[in-house]
């Protein structure tokens, strides 16, 4: 049951664009250290030994930003295509649990956030490349700072989704997702606690799984709040 | 008998408002059943209980003998449904439209076309939906509601925005599933007229309450013609009528006559005429169901 929805979800995102979001947002992010590395290379190859820690850490001040403000963008996109001509009552009608609903739209998003945390994984890999930086590549950062923000950022997604479908209006999650990406870009002025801070990766004890292992379990957390309160509302 | 549908104290409060109160529906399989009332009535809140979209405050519902509360999945699997405007997806076709459902249903691929076919849609399979017109985008719902053969077809005013002539392939496409495909169809409209010539069966819905659910016929009889006799002095000819033993009422310019049959009109004028009364008008009135469909719902309201 759960795939045969999945699969319908995937279909109905057609044509939506969110694909291309997907494209534009590791792209975006990597395209940015491409301006900062175009202009000023040299000095940049000064502020530390180690030059592709220095590049990754570079790229990882906006990938934060990014995918919070992608999955604001996704969650409220998916709400919205049923929301539109109200086919929640249509979908739920069908021999589907509400729970399997619900399920079916977080593992959608998810997939294409984590198709993003491939892509901006390529894109990093491939741009660090160019730039000379040595042979000694260093795969496990890489891999570190690509996937480990996506793993962090699920207690948000979990909100986003939640909020973005009871609410009748698109303008509320949007708002909310509004002040998370404000959040996310201020992420060094906040307690760890915060979960919009997660996505940095960084946190007092410095291990970055740390804020991987917090957004697995605190997303797992959010995303059953969200789903008993779907489950418990009735259509309209 | 068998009843498909079968609800027991329905009741849906929306905070202190009851919407839907103490609803009995019962319909048997294989019937047409008109759900009537006037707008507000409670059809559409009735219609989301059935489906499971909303929880009752209180009461039940059971389909084909299951209890919707414990059973939702599986008696889901037997309906199709088209609940007041329809659902679909602009910027998906026709076809693809059908296909995110289908999906989920689990049915065989050509099924898509055999329901594009029934509902004449087949033409613009491939057309974004954004482009349709109302009617278009209704028979798409219907189409979507029929994907799986269910053995109940629960339609939310389907004849909505439709023109006179879909309506009419609409209604004989309804009037052709139960002898078919031996499918149970519930209809709601507020347009008595439409479910006079489909239904078999009526319900009649008035501020949350069911006040009328019988056959079609036994609501047709209440719409029998009554006769309304005019003679020169009518008080007169009621008393002498009653006196004879026939049943009478006295109106302001005229006597209307209770009879059942034709015979029993002719022997009332005769005895009228024996009795030396000027008959000016014989005349034959006609309850129409929307009278009678207004009085009962007012009533209601009334009282």
């Amino acid at each position: 049951m759960i795939l045969s929805l999945v699969k319908a979800d995937f279909l109905k995102i057609k044509r939506k664009g969110m694909w291309l979001l997907c494209l534009i947002g590791p792209f975006g992010v990597v395209a940015l250290q491409m301006v900062n590395y175009g202009v000023r290379k040299d000095y940049l190859f000064e502020q530390m030994d180690d030059r592709w820690l220095y590049y990754i850490l570079n790229i990882n001040t906006f990938t934060p930003l990014a995918i919070v403000l992608g999955i604001v963008i996704l969650t409220s996109f998916m709400a919205s295509i049923e929301d539109e001509t109200n086919a929640w009552k249509q979908l739920v009608a069908l021999p589907v649990s509400k729970r399997a609903v619900y399920l079916s739209k977080f593992t959608v998003v998810s997939c294409i956030v984590f198709l993003s945390s491939v892509l901006l994984f390529l894109f990093m890999f491939g741009y660090g490349l160019t730039l000379g930086m040595g042979e000694d590549i260093p795969y496990l950062r890489l891999m570190e700072y690509s996937f480990l923000p996506f793993f962090a950022a699920l207690p948000v997604l979990g909100l986003q989704l939640w909020v973005a479908t009871v609410s009748k209006n698109q303008a509320i999650p949007v708002t909310l997702g509004v002040v998370g990406v404000i959040l996310a870009y201020s992420a060094s002025l906040l307690p760890d606690w915060v979960i919009w801070k997660w996505p940095s990766l960084s946190n007092e004890w410095g291990h970055s799984y740390i804020n991987a292992l917090l957004g697995i379990g605190f997303g797992v957390f959010v995303y059953l709040l969200g789903m008993i309160d779907f489950k418990r509302r009735d259509v309209k | 008998m068998e009843y498909i549908v079968e609800t027991k104290h329905l009741t849906k409060k929306f905070g202190k408002e009851e919407a839907v109160s103490n609803l009995e529906m019962k319909i048997p399989k294989g019937e047409i059943y008109g759900f009537l009332g006037p707008n507000g009535a409670g059809k559409t809140t009735t219609i989301r209980m059935l489906l499971g979209l909303m929880r009752p405050t209180s009461g039940s519902v059971q389909l084909f003998g299951k209890d919707m509360k414990n059973n939702r999945i599986d008696i889901l699997k037997n309906i199709g449904s088209l609940v007041e405007n329809p659902s679909y997806y602009p910027h998906l076709t026709a076809k693809e439209n059908l296909e995110a459902s289908r999906k989920i249903l689990n049915v065989p691929k050509k099924r898509i076309d055999e329901v594009l076919q029934q509902v004449r849609l087949h033409g613009v399979a491939n057309k974004k939906v954004k482009g349709f017109s109302l009617g278009m985008k209704q028979r798409l719902g219907i189409a979507a509601a029929m994907l799986h053969q269910p053995e109940l077809l629960i339609l939310d005013e389907p004849t909505n925005g439709l023109d006179p002539s879909g309506i009419i392939e609409m209604r004989q496409l309804i009037q052709s599933l139960p002898e078919e495909y031996g499918m149970t169809v519930l209809i709601s409209s507020h347009l008595l007229s439409e479910i006079d010539q489909m239904a078999t069966r009526v319900g009649v819905v008035s501020k949350g309450k069911m006040i009328f659910q019988d056959s079609i016929e036994t609501m047709r009889k209440f719409a029998q013609a009554s006769i309304q006799v005019k003679v020169n002095d009518n008080e007169a000819a009621w008393r002498s009528l009653l006196a004879n033993g026939q049943k009478a009422d006295l109106e302001k310019e005229s006597v209307t006559l209770q009879a059942e049959d034709d015979g029993q009109v002719a022997a009332s004028i005769r005895y009228l005429v024996q009795q030396g009364f000027s008959i000016y008008r014989v005349q034959e009135e006609k309850r129409s169901l929307e009278n009678i469909f207004l009085e009962m719902t007012k009533e209601e309201q009334s009282g």
